[in-house]
Parts: structure tokens; C-alpha cells; sequence
């Protein structure tokens, strides 16, 4: 059965590892839901955030031929229920009237986000949260003509 | 003292003990060229001109092959490299250690589509253990060592670096690094004693135990522990295509070779086993059959050094990741001393039907045309067994993995993984470079040999002794005998014609015979054995020989066809 999971890969920050974990999963033909990089603790360490849709089974194997990447240390893949997760998501959304902006204004703020930027047709709001969090203001704001979204993709850090 | 970037290639590869390099000349490779004319000049370094960078790479993975060194290609840039990437797939599926230096277009051109350009790093990072692009000279001694570290440990791979022109000519301070140790890779070579122990006590319990053997068992040069361990425990082995050669042909635990063209009493009885150990193979499709059918009684006991091979494909309920040389040192230390006369007689018996009714008649027939069994049975006797056998791809291949009896630990390559026609010629030359003082003979069909048969002048301008034999059925003979089988007898396209072999090899200065009747063979094998040089056999086969016995692609193992 088909689960989200998350793989989390520490390489070394080296020219060419993405390739190789992108270039495996092609070839297992799992479509990659997100994926962040970014340096951790460690210098010169990177860590890949990896969000798939697929067989357990199947990211077990992946977890262990990303091993064949030279540049890889260490690679866990996880549930959602083993990891505090978040995403960043930038909204922006039509607000001409003043009425328009305090009411948007106060679904991002009740949402835990805030108004990044202002603008006499539109507001930018920001907003940190699990991916439901994020879907639900989203889901508030459309209404009201969202212009652009975009999304980081998934961190995660373990429970 | 300050050398150049080429210098210190060539310095670098001295440093790793690199007798022979197999390469072709170009404009983005010219400064490490330039630079080789000293190091040739002197003996330093021996060069091999190939005719096709393909051959190069074959050549580089025959020795590797023999020796576990890595063998070394050096081409040039865009077609030079992309020319290489067939061997480096091939050499990638069957673990054979191989360093590929490619050149580069100048660092200041790369993404402008310039002249010979091709982005070899992409191209190759789905088919190399690891690959990297140099740019500047400073870092090639590191880059170069980390290159072959990486190439011959764990499970060996091809790896690729590709130098660009710049940095071949600009001028650097040469120090080799003395030692090699990444953080990131560190290849796990000594069994866990609790999974030994455990594995120990399901063979000592075991009343039909199998052992799997594939090349690991030959990468790790773990023969003789393999023998001990199998002699201890009285237990049978069966071989992969590439394990073949790891006990001698005629041991009596030898109950032979696996898979769809295998013989039949190890397919027959895998899945009549209690407890499987299967070592340094990674159960190819080839092996298997059905997986679904597959040991499905058996305990497995499975031992890679690639922590990824485990339960790939079929589930290990011990898993062990190790080198097979230590692993069987320990195992044969932990199992007791046992015999298991009746289960072996299983596999004589077997073996008896196999040879009535499928050997019998193709090694020794009495009328027809020669078959490629008897040609090859025939060289197996007058070499006893002792040459290292190189074979192509197709029904000569699956013949001569059948009917060679090796004598000789790592005396048999062969394409397993990729199937890359064309390997065979190749292969043997790089072979016979590695083994000089052995007989290296090199059998081909007539469809393989002309995927590469420019390597014929490769060997007259080297004098290479290697003797090469074309079995000459006029057909794609793997591919005819699955349209007679599966497609019902449609022969698309797999009538294939052939240059006149014996003048081919002539014109490129080899010496060549060819023989059709069965009363001339021995004679004709004999003659090419005792040339002092090389030599090409052309031996005119029967056209529909099939290969049996056979598991059908999706049928299970036990469902192996004797016709």
C-alpha cells in the first residue's frame, strides 16, 4: 500500500549526489513530492529532505541503495508520525479594499501566519506550519483570489 | 619541483602500480597524450591502442577481471567517452573494478555546446560507482586516488573522472596522498558473529542445504576457503554464471551452473532445499525464474558485501554484509563437519537425465553439422581445462559456461549483467595483458565478434597471443532460438551475413584458419593452441543448435525445459 513517506539523507556537500538520488528514484519511477537540501550541523554535511507517495517495501530499498552513493552517510526514511515536520509557504493574495485586508488579515494571524508585504492590490502572507496547516489557510484565502503560492517543500526534524 | 596536470596523471596512475592503460588519442585528451609519449618511451607505462573506445573499456575490464586491480581507459572527450559507456554500464552490473579518464573540453567553454563537448558526468553518474570532473590540476592526485580506492573496495565499480583541458595543462605541486579514507564511505567487510552463529545452525541443521556461489566469492579470492567450507559441511554448490570457475568444474560438491540455461539438477532441486546459502550473488532474474516460486521452503542465508542486495530480490532470513572471504572463514569455523550423501545423490541423478538426455547428444554427436557443445567440449579437453576462457554474448556464451570445465580459480568472463555483445574480443585482450603467461582464448558468435571485430588489428599490432574463436552459425543464434520457441519459429531479422572471417582476420594481420567438418576439428583446435601468436578459429557451427536446458522467462526454476 501506497504512504507517504519521508527519507532522510545526510551526503557530503559535493557536486553530483543529487543527481544520483534523483537519477535513483527515476528509475524506480517514485515521483518525488518534495525535496529540500540544506547544510546541517556538520560542516560540509547537507541533508535531503525527501518527501515520496510509495510502497513501503520500495523506500526501504531506496533507503538502502542510496548507500551506493559514495557521498552518503547516513539515510532514514520515516512516517509521519515519527517526525515534527515543517514547511514554509509564501501566499499572495488580491486585497484592494481595506475591508478585504483586515479580513485577511485576521485569517492569517487566527492561522499563526503573518503579513509579510502590503500592497495596494495585494497582501503577501507568510506562513510556517505541517502541510495540513498550510492547505487550511490556503483553502481560507481562495476566496479572495490568490494570486501565487509557493511552497518550500518539507523539513523535518525527529521526535 | 612543478609538473603539469598530465604529468601528474600519469604519475598518479604509477603511484597505483597501473602496468597498462587501453585508450584512443583525441583533442581534449591530447595533453595527457603528449605527456605519455615519455612514460611509453621509457617502459614506464605500457599503452594499448584500441580501434573503438568500446574495446577500451572491455579490454580495461578483462584485467580488471584477473587481477581485482582496476583496469584503466583513457579516451577523449565527447564521442570518445560516450563511445566508452557500454563498457562502463557493463562493467557497473557485473562489479568489475575499471578507472575511466576522460578528456574535457577547457573548463572556460563547458555549456556552450563547444566542439567534442558532451556532458560525460551526467551521462555516466547512472552507470559509474562514483564520478567526478576535474578542473583544476591541483586536485587531480587526490581525485585520482580516491578514484581507485573507490574502484577496487567493497564492491567494485567502474568510476570516472573526466579532466579538463586546462587543468591537463596547467602546472601544480605533485604529492600523492599515502592513504585513502573517506567519511562518507567505509565498505563493511567483517561478518556479524551473531548472524554466523545463527546461519552456522541452520546449515548444521539442515537436511538439503544449496549453496549459491557468484563472482563475490572470486572479487573476494575466498576459492580455497570456499572449498574448505563446502568440503566441511559436505555441501553441494551451484554456480552463477560468473561464480562458475570458483571450484574446479569437476569437484564433486560442484553440482553446476544456475539459471535459464543452467543445468538442471541445481534448478531442479533449489526449491527442494531447506536451507540456502547463497554468497556474493544478487539473484538475478537469470537465476531465479519466478520469484514467486522461488525457495520458497528454504531458509536463506544471504552474504554481500552491498548492504542493498539484501532482500532485494528474494527476502534473507539471515542477512549478513561481509566480504565472502571473511564470512566463510567464519562460517566454516562455526558449522559442524556433516555429510549429506543421499541429497548430493539427488543432484548425480539429476545429472544423469541432463546428460542422456541433453549432453550426450550435442557433445559427441556422430552426424550433422559440428555443434558448438562438441567444439567447446573439445577445447575444455585439450586445454584441460586450464586456459581462461573469455565468451561474448548468446547461445556460445550459455554453451561454453555449460560445457568448459574450469580447472583454474578466476579463469572465465563473461557478460552476465548487461549481455553486451562485442564483450568477449575485448575482454580476452585486456585478460591476456593481465595473465600473460596462460592461454587466453576468446569465443565469439558470428553476430558478437563483428560488433567489435576492428580490435582484430588491435591485436596483430600487438602481437597478442590471444586465440580467438568464432562459432559460425549464420544466425543471431539466441535470439532465433527464442523466435523458434516463443515466436513461433518467425526468424525476424537474425539471418545475419558475414564478412569471410579468415580473410578479415588475415587482412589485419592475424593468422586464421577455419574448419567445417566434424573430422578436422580437433586438428584445427590444435593448430590454433600451438601458434605462437594470435590466431583466429572460424569454426562453422550447426545453424539451429539450440541451447538446453532452458526455464522460460516467468516460469519457475523447477519448470526447466531439457527440449
Amino acid at each position: 500500500m501506497k504512504q507517504r513517506y519521508t527519507i532522510t539523507a545526510i551526503a557530503e556537500n559535493k557536486p553530483g549526489v543529487l543527481y544520483r538520488i534523483a537519477d535513483l528514484l527515476l528509475r524506480r519511477k517514485i515521483n518525488i513530492e518534495s525535496l529540500t537540501v540544506s547544510e546541517i550541523e556538520h560542516k560540509g554535511m547537507s541533508r535531503f529532505t525527501i518527501v515520496v507517495d510509495a510502497e513501503r517495501d520500495l523506500v526501504e530499498k531506496i533507503g538502502k541503495q542510496l548507500y551506493r552513493i559514495i557521498e552518503m552517510t547516513k539515510v532514514i526514511e520515516s512516517t509521519d508520525d515519527e517526525l515534527v515536520p515543517r514547511e514554509i509557504a509564501l501566499i499572495k493574495v488580491t486585497a484592494k479594499t481595506k475591508e478585504k485586508r483586515e479580513e485577511i488579515e485576521q485569517l492569517v494571524r487566527l492561522s499563526k501566519g503573518r503579513i509579510i508585504h502590503i500592497d495596494k492590490n495585494y497582501l503577501v502572507a507568510e506562513i510556517t506550519g505541517d502541510e495540513k496547516e498550510i492547505d487550511k489557510l490556503d483553502e481560507l484565502l481562495q476566496p479572495f483570489g490568490i494570486k501565487e503560492i509557493v511552497r518550500s517543500g518539507r523539513i523535518a526534524v525527529f521526535k | 619541483m612543478k609538473i603539469s596536470g598530465s604529468q601528474a596523471v600519469l604519475e598518479s596512475l604509477l603511484q597505483e602500480n597501473v602496468e597498462v592503460i587501453f585508450g584512443y588519442p583525441g583533442g581534449a585528451i591530447m595533453p595527457v597524450y603528449d605527456a605519455l609519449y615519455d612514460y611509453t618511451n621509457d617502459g614506464r607505462i605500457k599503452h594499448v591502442l584500441v580501434r573503438h573506445e568500446q574495446g577500451a573499456g572491455h579490454a580495461a575490464e578483462g584485467y580488471g577481471r584477473m587481477t581485482g586491480n582496476p583496469g584503466v581507459c583513457l579516451v577523449t572527450s565527447g564521442p570518445g567517452a560516450t563511445n566508452l559507456v557500454t563498457a562502463i554500464a557493463d562493467a557497473m552490473m557485473d562489479s568489475v573494478p575499471m578507472v575511466c579518464i576522460s578528456g574535457q573540453v577547457h573548463s572556460g567553454v563547458i555549456g556552450t555546446d563547444a566542439f567534442q563537448e558532451a556532458d560525460v558526468i551526467g551521462i555516466t553518474a547512472p552507470v559509474t560507482k562514483w564520478n567526478y570532473q576535474i578542473t583544476k590540476a591541483s586536485e587531480i592526485p587526490e581525485v585520482m586516488a580516491k578514484a581507485f580506492h573507490i574502484a577496487r573496495t567493497g564492491r567494485p565499480g567502474p568510476v570516472l573522472i573526466d579532466i579538463t583541458k586546462d587543468a591537463q595543462f596547467e602546472m601544480m605541486d605533485f604529492s600523492y596522498p599515502e592513504d585513502i579514507s573517506l567519511q562518507s564511505y567505509q565498505p563493511t567487510t567483517e561478518p556479524h558473529q551473531r548472524q554466523i552463529e545463527i546461519a552456522a545452525r541452520y546449515l548444521n541443521n539442515a537436511e538439503r542445504p544449496l549453496i549459491l556461489v557468484g563472482q563475490g566469492v572470486q572479487i573476494a579470492k575466498a576459492q580455497k576457503e570456499l572449498q574448505a567450507f563446502l568440503e566441511k559441511g559436505d555441501f553441494p554448490a551451484a554456480f552463477t554464471l560468473h561464480g562458475l570457475s570458483a571450484l574446479h568444474s569437476g569437484h564433486p560438491l560442484h553440482v553446476g551452473f544456475l539459471g535459464m540455461h543452467g543445468n538442471y539438477a541445481p534448478n531442479m532441486l533449489s526449491n527442494k532445499a531447506d536451507a540456502v546459502l547463497a554468497i556474493g550473488m544478487r539473484f538475478d532474474d537469470r537465476v531465479t525464474g519466478r520469484l514467486s516460486d522461488y525457495l520458497n521452503d528454504a531458509t536463506v542465508i544471504h552474504i554481500d558485501i552491498d548492504p542493498a542486495e539484501l532482500n532485494k530480490n528474494v527476502p534473507a532470513d539471515v542477512p549478513i554484509v561481509a566480504d565472502a572471504k571473511i564470512a566463510l572463514q567464519s562460517l566454516t569455523k562455526a558449522i559442524r563437519k556433516n555429510t549429506h550423501t543421499n541429497w548430493i545423490r539427488e543432484f548425480k541423478k539429476l545429472y544423469e537425465v541432463e546428460k542422456k538426455q541433453v549432453i550426450d547428444g550435442v557433445t559427441h554427436p556422430k552426424t550433422g553439422e559440428i555443434t558448438m557443445a562438441e567444439a567447446v567440449t573439445l577445447l575444455s579437453e585439450l586445454t584441460k581445462g586450464e586456459a581462461v576462457v573469455v565468451s561474448d554474448v548468446g547461445q556460445h556464451q550459455m554453451v561454453t559456461a555449460r560445457y568448459y570445465r574450469f580447472s583454474r580459480p578466476n579463469s572465465w568472463i563473461s557478460s552476465g549483467g548487461m549481455g553486451t555483445m562485442g564483450f568477449g574480443l575485448p575482454a580476452a585482450m585486456g585478460a591476456k595483458f593481465a595473465r600473460p603467461d596462460q592461454e587466453v582464448i576468446s569465443i565469439s558468435g558470428d553476430g558478437g565478434i563483428q560488433m567489435n571485430i576492428q580490435e582484430f588489428t588491435t591485436l596483430a599490432q600487438e602481437q597478442l597471443p590471444v586465440k580467438v574463436i568464432i562459432l559460425n552459425n549464420g544466425f543471431l543464434g539466441m535470439v532465433r532460438q527464442w523466435q523458434q520457441l516463443f515466436f513461433e519459429k518467425r526468424y525476424s531479422m537474425v539471418n545475419i551475413q558475414s564478412p569471410d572471417f579468415v580473410t578479415v582476420a588475415k587482412g589485419c594481420g592475424l593468422e586464421a584458419d577455419r574448419v567445417v567438418a566434424r573430422i578436422d576439428l580437433k586438428k584445427a583446435l590444435q593448430k590454433m593452441l600451438d601458434h605462437n601468436g594470435p590466431y583466429v578459429l572460424e569454426i562453422k557451427v550447426e545453424q539451429e543448435e539450440n541451447v538446453f536446458p532452458m526455464i522460460p522467462t516467468g516460469s519457475s526454476v523447477d519448470e526447466v525445459r531439457l527440449a
